[in-house]
């Protein structure tokens, strides 16, 4: 009796585990970055809190919908001084068969806007993004909309790319289309051991002029820099935001496998800050980084960069500037760990959070293998 | 009158040639690695192809920069290993490339992997095992077995794409074939001394054409698949007695050789450098031509050779 129903039972199991394993290639792909750090002291503009924390840690399923559409959900999990948000960073379609190389993408993504910001947070090689990029993008910029690109029939790299949001995540507005952006990169290959990327972006962010002025009274101290709101929007503005940025990379024989170097910059520049500045009123920033990898599990790097600011007082603006040097040192273990030691300086004026920090850092990818730009 | 004859004249060529353009235009195909081109221009001798790699690069970890980008989006058809082997870099390329002729399901994407018949696929994998690929052992273009597979795949995939030349694309497989089938007898002959044999590798880069060989496996360099050599994994790999049986440590050009010194001086074996894949110079600018300089390579044993 017994073995006649194990007989019937042990075939149906394996069909049910048959086709577990075939279903199982339709399941999107599934990616968790892990994202912890120990800061030893507050510094000014900074998204991470003093002590140990989480930073950006992410879930993300990806996966080709049809022939025609492939699609990416990322959900960020942050923590700021004891509560956890949960933030939709990603949820957007692309196209990749369109004619003449456009492509296209709506819902929820990062702009494309300079170097840093289309790229995933974990990708970067400092624990923070340049000051320019905290103060005027909120580190990174994702909002609602859609874009377009395409790949100009050129004998080397051309894009040209606009976008429209609805800019509720830079700054809060009427507008329904209240940011645009229009992007255009040029790149190529020096030798086999050199290649170059520059880009050009402008946004225009017709929300700034709405932007919360402050009451002008002159409650300095608490709300400096850290108050700015994390992560939802740029704490700057200006009603057009320039900027220019420039990579250069250098691997022996083209293996970056063995050795790179990376070095990169980028100047920022926003005016129009609201009704009542006028044309003088700016904000400017940049930096340039340089990172070695000098074996293939290890790389260190240097970043300076500024950024001179204009904080909003009712009708008028008080200057803020901000000088920082960032040195790093990381290990990776494999492609899907890296741990990061990193020492930053600050000099500042008109921030009271100014300070020096060491922080200890990991980032680890848990599931599928994420691709990589230049 | 006759002006306008000749602006009619003028505007009738030129219709002529815009018109014969695509039927003139060379197939333009972008390889990931440098063994597919090897093998389309056999197959196809005038098409413009571009390689996203040298044999002085480690396929696994390319970024998808610029002018790859700009390659791809210029491409009729790409050919990749697949496996999973360009996981890192080539989903991104072909998105950026936006183009739509070599997007995953259409014809003008070719994966190598897809036809031939894979060593070492996992039913399980996580990544406490290495950087190991459940499909299989991706570095598949040294199977003299598979290799002819995967051209006739390929021959089928370029006459689909250009059929005004697949009778000669055909042609050209069926002679290629022939020269295949008499260098692998040639390398059958020279096999039976290897029989018994081992060498010592990094990364299963050889695997398929030592297999073939009869050459067996004494140690890996790597302490798992896709990690760097380890002064600690070298200094166990001492330890271990199948490597006084060794014939060389088989070490590919895009690889740092200093761990495989390292291990050279405290063993005596020989260190054999030899390009992981084809090199565009003679005689390792062909796949035939490039296992018959490793196989000489492994035969003289000597060390400091160079790729």
């Amino acid at each position: 009796m017994q073995t006649r129903s194990l007989r019937f039972w042990l075939p149906s199991v394996l069909a049910a585990v048959a086709v577990n394993a075939s279903a199982s290639e339709l399941n999107p792909d599934v990616s968790v970055t892990l994202d912890g750090y120990y800061k030893q002291n507050e510094t000014a503009l900074s998204h991470r809190d003093q002590g140990f924390g989480l930073g950006h840690t992410e879930l993300s399923l990806s996966s080709p919908i049809d022939d025609l559409f492939s699609g990416r959900l990322t959900a960020v999990f942050e923590e700021h001084h004891g509560e956890t948000e949960v933030l939709v960073e990603e949820a957007y379609l692309q196209t990749n068969g369109l004619p003449l190389a456009l492509s296209v993408r709506a819902g929820r993504f990062l702009s494309q806007v300079g170097y840093l910001n289309g790229r995933h947070l974990h990708e970067d090689d400092f624990v923070e993004r340049p000051a320019a990029y905290r103060a005027l993008l909120g580190s990174h910029y994702y909002d609602t909309g859609a874009r377009v690109n395409m790949l100009l029939p050129a004998p080397f790299f051309w894009q040209l790319g606009a976008e429209a949001f609805s800019g509720d995540q830079m700054t809060e507005g009427d507008e329904d289309i209240g940011v645009y952006t229009v992007n255009t990169r040029f790149g190529g290959d020096i030798s086999l051991s050199q290649s170059w990327q520059l880009g050009l972006s402008w946004l225009r962010n017709r929300h700034a002029k709405d932007a919360d002025t402050g009451d002008g009274s002159h409650d300095h101290g608490h709300d400096h820099g850290d108050g700015h709101d994390h992560s939802h929007g740029a704490g700057y503005t200006g009603e057009n935001l320039y900027i220019a940025d420039l990579v250069w990379k250098w691997a022996p024989d083209g293996n970056t496998r063995q050795q790179q170097l990376t070095l990169s910059g980028e100047y920022l520049y926003a005016d129009e800050l609201n009704s009542f500045a006028d044309s003088d009123d700016t904000h400017k920033g940049w930096y340039i980084s340089g990172v070695y990898q000098f074996a293939p599990q290890w790389s260190a790097g240097l970043r300076y960069g500024e950024a001179d600011l204009l904080e909003a007082h009712g009708d008028h603006f008080h200057g803020q500037t901000l000088e920082e040097t960032d040195v790093m040192l990381s290990w990776s273990r494999s492609h899907f760990s890296t741990v990061r030691l990193q020492y930053t300086h600050q000099d500042a004026t008109g921030f009271s959070n100014a300070d020096n920090t060491v922080m200890v850092q990991y980032v680890m990818s848990l599931g599928a293998h994420g691709a990589h730009g230049f | 009158m006759v002006s306008e004859m000749i602006y009619r004249k003028g505007l009738l060529t030129i219709l002529l040639v815009l018109a014969a353009l695509p039927v003139q235009a060379r197939l333009t195909v972008f390889t990931c690695e440098p063994e597919w081109a090897a093998l389309v221009r056999e197959l196809v001798p005038d098409a413009k192809v571009t390689t996203a790699t040298s044999y002085l690069q480690d396929p696994h970890y390319i970024e998808a920069r610029p002018s790859l980008i700009a390659a791809a989006r210029r491409a009729d058809l790409a050919v990749c290993t697949g496996a999973s082997l360009e996981a890192g870099w080539l989903p991104m390329l072909l998105e950026r490339a936006a183009n739509p002729a070599i997007q995953r399901g259409r014809p003008g994407l070719f994966f190598a992997a897809d036809h031939a018949r894979l060593h070492a696929p996992h039913e399980h994998v996580d990544r406490s095992m290495g950087d190991v690929h459940p499909e299989g052992n991706p570095h598949v273009h040294l199977s003299p077995d598979e290799l002819p597979e995967i051209a006739g795949a390929l021959a089928e995939r370029l006459g689909e794409l250009a059929p005004e030349s697949s009778a000669d694309i055909l042609g050209r497989y069926i002679r290629w074939r022939g020269h295949w089938n008499q260098l692998r007898a040639g390398w059958r002959d020279r096999a039976q001394d290897f029989q018994g044999q081992t060498v010592v590798v990094q990364h299963a880069s050889f695997n398929y054409l030592l297999r073939w060989l009869g050459l067996g496996i004494a140690a890996d360099l790597e302490p798992k698949p896709g990690l760097p050599p380890s002064a600690r994994h070298l200094s166990q790999l001492l330890e271990k007695p199948e490597l006084a049986g060794a014939r060389a440590i088989l070490i590919a050009s895009h690889q740092d050789p200093q761990p495989a010194e390292w291990l050279a001086e405290h063993t005596g074996l020989p260190v054999l450098v030899v390009p992981g894949t084809v090199t565009g110079t003679a005689p390792t600018e062909t796949l035939g031509g490039l296992i018959t300089g490793i196989l000489r390579q492994i035969e003289l044993g000597e060390s400091g050779a160079t790729p």
